[in-house]
C-alpha cells in the first residue's frame, strides 16, 4: 500500500464514522412509534378525565394555553402572555393568533372563553375536578378576538396552574353526541389528531401536517417528527417488559422495580424515570375515628415505623422516600422534614404505654380494657398498582413485631369505598395524588365540609386554615412556600395525621432506537412523542 | 357479581316426551325469557342494595354541591322512584337501549358490541382447544394404563395452573423468546393462539378426565367386544362408537366450560392485553357501572339460554334413544 493513502483513507474512515454519527443525533422525521401503556383513559375527553396516566395519550393531541419550565414557571403556548391584576383576582390571556384546531376551526378568544364557561356548568363537569375549579370564576370576557379575561370571585393563586394547564377543545366540541366520551370527533390543536380508537386494544394519533405553535420548552418546532404513534393498552407489567425486550413494542411506561434491571444494563434499551408531582402515597390517619383519634397512637406510627428498608426490599432501591406534604420535584417542596422522624421504636412503644394501650394480648397485640389496639386501613381496589399491596404488607408486619399495633388491610369495591370516604367509619386511607401548584395541599387538608374532597384525615385543626388561606392569596411563590412550609410541620410533625411514605413516579424503557423520549417538566409524567424521532434500525 | 352466575348447568333430559322439536324450542324460549327476566330483575336489585349510593359515586372524589347532586340526577335519571327507573329500563331494553356507561360515558349498547366479537372469538377458541385436547387424549388414553398414568398427571397439572400463570409462561417461551407469536391485541389468527391456548387447556383437561372414563366404560360393553370380534379397528371402535356412548357427559359439561371459559377470559385478556367483554366487566361491576352491568347480565344470561338449548338439542342428535317417543305411564302392547 502506498504509504500516501493512508492520510486519505484515515480521513475518510472519520468522515464516515462522523456521517454515522451525524444520522444518530440529527433528528429524521418519519416513522410509527409504537408504545406499551398500563392504563386505558377512562374517558378520551381530556378535560374530564382525571387518570394523571391518561396524560400521557391525551396531551399529545389537546393543548393549553401556557406551558411550564421545570421550576414551575409559566412560558407561552397557545397564549402568548398573561396578565395578573393587582388583587390577583383578574387573568388576561392573549392569544397567539395563528393557531387552528385539527378539525379547521380557529383558536380565538370565543373557542377559550367556551372551554372555561364549561367548567362552570355542573352538567359537564360534574364528578371531574373542573367544578372545583369552575366555581371560582366570576366572569369571562373577551374584550377582542385575541384575549381573553377571567374574573374570579376572590383571590386565588392555584387558578393560574389550572386555567394554563387546561386542555383546549374545540367549538364543534360542545354540540357533539359524544363530547363526554371524547374520540376523533373532538378536535384539539395539538400536533398528533386522534384517528382512530379501538376499545381494550390500542389508540392510534397520525401527524398534523399543519402544526406549528410547540411551547418555548419543546425541543423543536414545526409539525411532530413521527407520521404517527400508537398507544398500545398492556395492562400487565411483565407483558410491557417481555413486549418491549422481544421488540414487539419501541417505548413501554410503568416499569416494576424487578424489571428495571433489564433495561438499566442493556445497552439495546434507555431507561429513565421521573418522580410524580403532588401528594406522595401516605397513610392518612382518621382524627375522628378510632385508635387514630389519639394522637400518641398517631405519633406512635409516625415514629415508629422504618419505611425506607422496606422500599428498598419491595422495589429493589427504585423508589424514592418522601416526608412532607407534597412532592419534592414541587417547587413548594419544603424539605426541612426529611429524615426528621420516623425509625424511633423505643419512642413509640413510650407514646403507646402513655396512651394506656400498656397490656397485651396472646396473640402479641397492644390492648386497653381488653380491646386490641386495631387499625383498620382502606384501600380503594382501583388504587392498588405499584406492588402497594405488597407495600402495605410489610408495614403490617413491621407495625405488630415493632409496635404491637394491628393494622387490618381492606381493599374495597368503589361503592363501599364512598360510604367509608363518607361516613369517616375508617381508620386510616392509603392514596397518593398530582395535583400541582398547592391544589394536592387544599385537597387534603381544607375541612371535609369547606372543599377537602379527599381529606383523608378529616381533620379539621383550626391552625391549618389561616395557613391555606394566607397561601392561596399570594401570588408570591416564597411567601406561600413558607405557608406550605408551616402547614407541613404542623400536619405531620406536630399532629401526625399522615406517614407519608413514596412518592410515585414514572418510568419509561425504550429500545436504542428512539431518541426524545421523556418528562414533561415540572408535572414530570411521560409525554412528548412530539419531539420523539427514531434512528435506523 | 361474575359472569357464571345466574345459570344453571343444563341438566339430561330424562324423558323427551311425545312433543315434536318445535314443542320443546318454544318452551325453552319462553324459559328463555324468564331466565332473562330474572337476571335483569336480580341485578337490578342487588346492584342498588349494594353498599355505595349512585349520586356519590359519580361525584367522586371531587367537590359535592348541591348544583352538582341535581345536575347528576337529572342527567341519569335517578330523581325517579326506584320502581320507575326499574321499568323504564325494562321498556328501553326491550327496544334494544340499554342507556349509557356512567363511567366510559357511552352507549352501552354500541360498548358491547364492540367488545363482544373480540371475546367471542377468544372463548370459541378456546373451546375448540378444549375439545381439541379432551377428544384426543381421551381417545388415545382411555384404557391404557400408561398412557392413562402420564395424560392423568398432565391434566391434574393443567387444571390446577391459574391461567394468568399459563398465560405468563406461553408469552415467555412463544413470543418473547420465539417470537412466533404476538403479545398483545386482536389483530389476526396468530394473535388468538396462545390466549386461546391458556384458556382453554386447563378446562380440556377436566371434560378429557369426564371423557375417557365414560369411554373406557363404553369400551367395556358388550357392543365393543362384538365389534372386535368382527375385526373392527380399535381407532374405529373408539372414534366412531364409543365417543358416541361417552358423549353425553361430555356435552354436559362443555355448558359448564362456556361459562368458565367467559369468566376466564378477563384474566386472558388482560394478560394478553386484548379487547373484550372481561376486563369492561369487572371494571363496571368494581366501579358499580349500573347500565354496562345489567347489560352484561343479559349478555350472559342470553348465551346460557343458547347453550343449554342447544346442549339439549345436541342430546337428541346424540341419542337416537332420546329421539323416540317413548311410551310414558302404562306400557303398551
Amino acid at each position: 500500500m502506498n504509504k500516501m493513502h493512508l492520510p486519505l483513507l484515515t480521513a475518510s474512515a472519520l468522515l464516515l464514522a462522523f456521517a454515522a454519527h451525524a444520522a444518530n443525533d440529527t433528528p429524521q422525521p418519519g416513522g410509527h412509534l409504537i408504545w406499551g401503556v398500563e392504563t386505558e383513559p377512562n374517558t378520551l375527553n381530556p378535560q374530564l378525565n382525571g387518570q394523571s396516566k391518561a396524560e400521557l395519550i391525551l396531551r399529545v393531541a389537546y393543548e393549553s394555553l401556557l406551558a411550564r419550565k421545570a421550576n414551575g414557571e409559566f412560558i407561552p403556548w397557545l397564549a402568548t402572555g398573561y396578565q395578573v391584576s393587582e388583587d390577583g383576582k383578574t387573568y388576561t390571556f392573549t392569544l397567539r393568533p395563528d393557531v387552528t384546531f385539527s378539525d379547521g376551526r380557529k383558536l380565538d378568544a370565543q373557542a377559550v372563553a367556551e372551554n372555561f364557561r364549561h367548567t362552570q356548568q355542573p352538567g359537564y363537569c360534574a364528578g371531574s375536578s373542573l367544578c372545583a375549579l369552575g366555581r371560582h370564576i366570576a366572569t369571562v370576557e373577551t374584550p377582542d378576538d385575541g384575549t381573553v379575561r377571567i374574573t374570579l370571585k376572590e383571590a386565588y393563586s392555584p387558578f393560574l396552574s389550572f386555567a394554563a394547564g387546561l386542555k383546549l377543545l374545540s367549538p364543534a366540541a360542545w354540540a357533539s353526541p359524544q363530547l363526554k366520551a371524547g374520540g376523533p370527533e373532538i378536535a384539539g390543536t395539538g400536533p398528533f389528531i386522534l384517528k382512530r380508537y379501538d376499545k381494550g386494544q390500542q389508540i392510534e394519533f397520525v401527524r398534523n401536517p399543519a402544526y406549528r405553535w410547540a411551547s418555548a420548552n419543546a425541543a423543536h418546532q414545526g409539525p411532530a417528527y413521527l407520521e404517527g404513534v400508537t398507544y398500545r393498552f398492556l395492562p400487565e407489567s411483565s407483558v410491557r417488559t417481555g413486549a418491549l425486550l422481544s421488540g414487539q413494542v419501541d417505548v413501554i411506561e410503568g416499569i416494576s422495580g424487578n424489571d428495571a434491571g433489564e433495561f438499566k444494563q442493556n445497552p439495546d434499551f434507555s431507561y429513565q424515570h421521573a418522580l410524580n408531582p403532588g401528594t406522595p402515597y401516605s397513610l392518612f390517619l382518621n382524627v375522628k375515628h378510632g385508635p387514630t383519634q389519639s394522637l400518641n397512637v398517631r405519633q406512635a406510627l409516625l415514629q415508629g415505623l422504618d419505611i425506607a428498608p422496606l422500599l428498598a426490599s419491595i422495589y429493589r432501591g427504585e423508589r424514592t422516600r418522601t416526608w412532607g406534604i407534597t412532592s419534592p420535584v414541587d417547587p413548594l417542596y419544603d424539605n426541612s422534614l426529611d429524615g426528621k422522624y420516623g425509625n424511633n421504636p423505643a419512642l413509640a412503644n413510650r407514646l403507646l404505654d402513655e396512651a394506656g394501650w400498656a397490656t397485651r394480648d396472646a396473640e402479641g397485640f397492644r390492648t386497653q380494657q381488653g380491646q386490641r389496639l386495631s387499625i383498620e386501613i382502606i384501600q380503594a381496589q382501583a388504587t392498588v398498582r405499584d406492588q402497594r399491596d405488597v407495600l402495605l404488607q410489610a408495614i403490617q408486619a413491621q407495625a405488630r413485631q415493632r409496635l404491637g399495633v394491628e393494622l387490618k388491610i381492606r381493599y374495597v369495591d368503589a361503592g363501599t369505598y364512598v360510604d367509608l370516604r363518607n361516613s369517616g367509619q375508617f381508620g386510616s386511607i392509603a392514596n397518593s395524588n398530582t395535583e400541582t401548584d398547592g391544589i394536592d395541599i387544599e385537597n387534603h387538608y381544607l375541612p371535609v365540609n369547606a372543599g377537602g374532597s379527599i381529606n383523608y384525615s378529616r381533620t379539621d385543626a383550626p391552625e391549618i386554615i389561616p395557613l391555606l388561606e394566607g397561601a392561596s392569596q399570594t401570588l408570591d411563590n416564597t411567601e406561600r412556600k413558607a405557608f406550605y412550609g408551616r402547614l407541613q410541620s404542623f400536619a405531620i410533625l406536630q399532629q401526625a395525621v399522615a406517614v407519608p411514605l413514596y412518592e410515585p413516579e414514572d418510568q419509561i424503557a425504550a429500545a436504542s432506537y428512539v431518541h426524545g423520549v421523556g418528562f414533561r417538566p415540572f408535572k414530570q409524567m411521560p409525554e412528548n412523542a412530539y419531539d420523539v424521532w427514531l434512528s435506523d434500525h | 357479581m361474575s359472569l357464571e352466575s345466574s345459570v344453571s348447568v343444563p341438566r339430561r333430559r330424562k324423558c323427551a316426551g311425545r312433543s315434536a322439536l318445535p314443542g320443546k324450542i318454544a318452551a325453552r324460549l319462553g324459559s328463555g325469557v324468564l331466565v332473562l327476566w330474572a337476571a335483569v330483575s336480580l341485578s337490578f336489585l342487588s346492584l342498588y342494595l349494594a353498599p355505595g349510593d349512585i349520586v356519590s359515586l359519580l361525584v367522586g372524589e371531587q367537590l359535592r354541591t348541591p348544583e352538582i347532586e341535581a345536575a347528576i340526577r337529572a342527567e341519569w335519571g335517578l330523581d325517579q322512584p326506584l320502581w320507575l327507573q326499574y321499568l323504564h329500563y325494562l321498556w328501553r331494553v326491550l327496544h334494544g337501549d340499554f342507556g349509557r356507561s356512567y363511567l366510559l360515558n357511552s352507549e352501552v349498547g354500541t360498548l358491547l358490541l364492540s367488545q363482544l366479537w373480540p371475546t367471542l372469538k377468544l372463548t370459541g377458541a378456546a373451546l375448540g382447544v378444549s375439545l381439541l385436547f379432551a377428544v384426543t387424549v381421551a381417545t388415545l388414553t382411555a384404557g391404557r394404563p400408561l398412557g392413562r398414568r402420564v395424560a392423568g398427571a398432565l391434566e391434574l397439572l393443567l387444571a390446577s395452573t391459574p391461567s394468568f400463570w399459563l398465560g405468563i409462561v406461553l408469552l415467555f417461551v412463544f413470543s418473547f423468546t420465539l417470537r412466533w407469536f404476538p403479545v398483545a391485541g386482536d389483530r389476526n389468527l396468530a394473535a388468538l393462539v396462545l390466549p386461546a391456548l391458556s384458556l382453554g387447556l386447563a378446562q380440556g383437561a377436566v371434560v378429557a378426565q369426564v371423557l375417557r372414563r365414560g369411554l373406557e366404560d363404553a369400551l367395556a360393553e358388550p357392543f365393543a367386544l362384538t365389534l372386535r370380534a368382527w375385526g373392527v379397528s380399535n381407532l374405529t371402535i373408539r372414534l366412531r362408537h364409543g365417543l358416541r356412548h361417552a358423549a353425553l357427559p361430555a356435552v354436559t359439561l362443555t355448558g359448564w366450560l362456556v361459562g368458565g371459559l367467559l369468566g376466564g377470559a378477563v384474566i386472558t385478556e388482560q394478560v394478553f392485553g386484548r379487547p373484550g367483554l372481561g376486563k369492561v366487566t369487572v371494571d363496571a361491576v368494581l366501579g358499580k357501572d349500573l347500565p354496562v352491568v345489567l347489560a352484561v347480565a343479559i349478555f350472559s344470561a342470553f348465551i346460557y339460554v343458547v347453550m343449554s338449548t342447544l346442549v339439549d338439542i345436541l342430546y337428541l342428535l346424540i341419542d337416537p334413544r332420546l329421539r323416540t317417543p317413548r311410551p310414558t305411564g302404562e306400557a303398551q302392547p
